[in-house]
């Protein structure tokens, strides 16, 4: 640290912390956390540059008051040692001019904390508290998706096929938090037949305080796993986190919930016919079901409705969650042949299972995908998949608390029946995956990379023709 | 410990730029990915002078001009043969030739490194003269059983001489339309297709502002032209038959290839560094295999190494596949061909360091002195 302490009175200094905080979605623990491991503050901004909001335009006053202050000082302490010829006021003005980087770093949490309390936290109240009202008149039906991995893409699914016969909003976006989920509501029209919501869990009260905002009439549940346990603690507060949404909308309202996630399907009741997988759902059958890296195609029945399916959606996983939209739809009165455009209209998500050609090869981007199921399903995708070489490219999962190493050593065993290389972006769980390839008798090329960046932005020159490449998870860097 | 490759590039060629691109984007950047060895790019300037810079790896300073003045600035290099090949007292354990055409490519490079004693990547000294002189290339292939179109070569000083004798011979030889060609040069660059006798004076001294000798070939009729990257040793690995789409005059020439990009409308086509192209060429009957069976019997007959890139006249109403030139350091490797074939920029340069490897250590076995008494005798 000591090596590189001059780094930080560089002039990129200020603007990295401000990075930090922004980057850390202006959570003080993971802000302080990066802040105090970073040595080298010359190279932190890798994967973006800091976006001018009005927030950080405040807090770049706040930083640069911190540091006129702070230089005031020193020039007071010279100029008073100077005047009483003492040294003791030059070590002061050394000892400030030492500490400055630290009174910057976490002095500017003053001035975000006095934002908060003025001006942020008010006028989000204020939004809430008109969102809530705005709810409770809506006529729409709501649907609820909450889950700790696969609300996006569940989301799309649902908004593209209800979409094709009803009037749909659904939340853009990552805005899965109440302010998120209030802006949203401040552009609805009224004349909206389905809300689709999507609701971020963080803690525990969130689903529930989520639920009293936006009022939903029915749900879907994605799955449950390890995502966010550093905050939830325990995998029992997730559970009982997103079961809020049970409570609030009451045993007898429809929630699907997806029964091939391992942790549900202990949960689900077999006589629960809400519980979705690629077999099936709420009487709907699944046959004839063929995936491949140009979309899935599949056939539902139910008593004498039959649906043909073709979605661009690729890999198993993705079937279940298809037929409970289907079921949604057929049940909120589209036909099958509306049913059917709509599902030819379902492309894959950007950064999620997002498959795309390079120079003869296939590269499936999942990088947006940072969860223990999401690992499970693109390594199974990977293994039916031909390929010359099948190449498996991932950091790791981030937030994975007590259960890190257990997670991590199942990733690298599930690789190694996977995959046939193996490109490890060099972080605090490499080891672990490492050690999963290891137990599992990987006898691949394990290839370790420093600079995940270089790797991506070189990946043309790693690839061929026959290969298929996954990308699983990209850590921003205050996770690096 | 890794080992350290010097990469030539630039010179003093027609196909300079060429060098720096195929250097920049196909060598060093994927060698560099490897973490596997110590780079040390030696740019080799237009009027002769070597550079070696850890900037020479940044497209941007040729692109600004920049080149110039940090080439202008830089001491002149320490070459030392001394125990080992060494640049500025760094020593080398590969080189790794990326220059096209002459005082490169043509052989004279190779046998400054044959002298050096280190292992390069590509065809050696020999083969790389043969392959960058048009005429003995053809010779040779000939004296294999290898088809190739009619041709005439003369020196420049002949045509300068008696330039009517020398049309002369050219027509009563040769049918019309014909290819002038200077015989040294690469990339298409001076190179006129020519249909009657007032077109091929003019054709001879654009050939001859290049070269001091030329070569005018026979057009072949109902043409396909295809090309086939090589590489190995002694056990030959073919990448995809390849079919550039050339323009409406049939040369597939400089432009062509490296400026515009694009050839015909319609056909599967992909871009590489060459343009655009059919890739796999689609090829009636049995002729892709027997073009594979010709490119890879030319690379033998004129003894290439590593990596070459041979290109065929076929006839596709008699199914004569013809050779017409080797090339023993394509312009970017052809990687754009080796990707589609399965192999990655990467895999390319690993793969050719290791040829480069094991025929020096092949050669290393051959006995190179002979004990006699022959001073004493004298």
């Amino acid at each position: 640290m000591i090596r590189y302490y001059w780094t930080r009175y560089l002039a990129i200094y200020p603007t990295t912390l401000l990075y930090m905080l922004q980057d850390s979605e202006y959570k003080l623990g993971q802000y302080f956390a990066w802040f105090n491991r970073t040595s080298d503050f010359r190279h932190v901004m890798k994967r973006r540059n800091l976006d001018i909001t009005p927030k950080i335009k405040l807090l770049r006053i706040g930083l640069w008051s911190l540091w006129t202050i702070a230089e005031l000082a020193v020039a007071v302490c010279i100029y008073i040692g100077f005047v009483n010829q003492s040294s003791l006021w030059g070590l002061i003005a050394i000892f400030i001019v030492l500490l400055m980087p630290y009174l910057m770093a976490y002095g500017i949490i003053v001035p975000l904390f006095i934002g908060r309390v003025l001006i942020q936290l008010p006028r989000e109240k204020a939004i809430i508290k008109e969102a809530h009202e705005i709810f409770a008149a809506h006529p729409a039906t709501r649907i609820a998706v909450v889950g700790s991995f696969g609300k996006t893409t569940a989301k799309e699914i649902l908004a593209t096929v209800l979409s094709e016969g009803l009037n749909v909003a659904a939340t853009p976006g990552n805005m899965n938090t109440p302010i998120g989920i209030s802006r949203f509501a401040r552009k609805l029209s009224g004349k909206e037949d389905v809300l689709v919501i999507e609701f971020g869990e963080g803690k525990p009260g969130d689903v529930k305080e989520l639920s009293q905002l936006s009022q939903p009439t029915m749900g879907i549940i994605t799955g449950i796993n390890e995502s966010h346990l550093e905050s939830f603690k325990s995998l029992e507060s997730t559970i009982s986190t997103i079961f809020e949404l049970v409570d609030y909308v009451g045993k007898n309202a429809t929630v699907y919930k997806n029964k091939e996630n391992d942790i549900l399907a202990d949960l689900v009741s077999p006589k629960d016919t809400f519980g979705y997988s690629h077999t099936g759902v709420n009487g709907w059958q699944v046959s004839d079901l063929e995936t491949d890296l140009h979309g899935t195609t599949f056939t539902i029945k139910k008593d004498k409705t039959v649906i043909h399916a073709h979605t661009k959606l690729i890999g198993l996983h993705t079937v279940g969650v298809t037929v409970a939209a289907v079921s949604i739809a057929h049940d909120l009165g589209l036909s099958v042949q509306q049913i059917e455009a709509s599902l030819k209209k379902i492309q894959p998500f950007e950064h999620r299972m997002d498959p795309r050609q390079l120079h003869g090869a296939w590269v499936i981007d999942d990088t947006y995908n940072g969860n223990s199921d999401g690992v499970k399903a693109g390594l199974a995708l990977l293994k039916n998949t031909k390929a010359k070489r099948r190449i498996y490219v991932t950091p790791g999962l981030v937030e994975q608390g007590n259960k890190t190493e257990q997670v991590h050593i199942k990733v690298g065993e599930q690789a190694a029946k996977s995959a046939d290389v193996v490109v490890l972006m060099k972080n605090s769980v490499t080891d672990y995956i490492m050690n999963g390839l290891k137990n599992a008798g990987f006898k691949g090329q394990l290839i370790i990379i420093d600079d995940p960046l270089e790797f991506y932005t070189n990946l043309e020159h790693f690839v061929a023709a026959g290969d298929v490449v996954l990308m699983q998870n990209d850590w921003t860097d205050n996770y690096v | 410990m890794k080992k350290t490759v010097a990469v030539f590039f630039g010179g003093r060629s027609t196909e300079h730029d060429i060098s720096i691109i195929t250097a920049l984007s196909s060598i060093i950047k994927p060698l560099e990915l490897t973490k596997e060895y110590n780079i040390v790019p030696i740019y080799i300037t237009k009027t002769g002078k070597w550079v070696s810079d850890a900037n020479l790896t940044d497209i941007k300073i040729y692109r600004s001009g920049k080149i110039n003045d940090l080439a202008a600035k830089s001491k002149p290099l320490s070459v030392s043969f001394d125990g080992g090949f060494a640049i500025n007292k760094k020593r080398i354990d590969i080189a790794f030739p990326a220059m096209h055409g002459p005082y490169g490519e043509d052989g004279s490079l190779m046998g400054l490194l044959r002298m050096a004693g280190i292992p390069f990547v590509g065809s050696d000294m020999d083969a790389s003269v043969i392959a960058m002189d048009k005429v003995l290339a053809k010779q040779v292939a000939q004296a294999n059983n290898i088809p190739t179109s009619a041709f005439y070569a003369f020196s420049k000083l002949q045509f300068t001489d008696s330039p009517s004798a020398t049309i002369k011979a050219i027509t009563s030889k040769l049918k019309y339309p014909i290819f002038v060609k200077p015989a040294h040069l690469g990339s298409s660059i001076g190179i006129t297709k020519v249909k009657n006798n007032d077109e091929l004076s003019n054709a001879i001294e654009v050939a001859a502002y290049y070269d001091n000798k030329i070569i005018v070939e026979e057009a072949v009729e109902n043409l396909i032209e295809v090309t086939v990257p090589i590489i190995g040793n002694d056990i030959l690995t073919p990448a995809l038959v390849e079919r550039p789409l050339s323009k409406d005059d049939g040369v597939f020439d400089f432009d062509t290839k490296y400026i515009n990009g694009g050839g015909k409308k319609g056909g599967a086509k992909t871009t590489g560094a060459q343009g655009y192209s059919e890739l796999p060429a689609k090829l009636p009957g049995d002729l892709y295999k027997k073009s594979l069976a010709v490119a890879e019997a030319t690379y033998r007959a004129i003894g290439a190494g590593g990596i070459a890139r041979v290109d065929l006249l076929i006839d596709s109403k008699s199914s004569t596949v013809y050779f017409n030139e080797i090339n023993p350091l394509p312009g970017s490797l052809y990687n754009h061909n080796w990707r589609a074939s399965g192999i990655s920029s990467i895999e390319l340069v690993r793969k050719l360091i290791a040829f480069a490897e094991q025929r020096f250590a092949q050669q290393q076995k051959q006995e190179t002195t002979f004990d006699s008494n022959f001073l004493q005798q004298f």
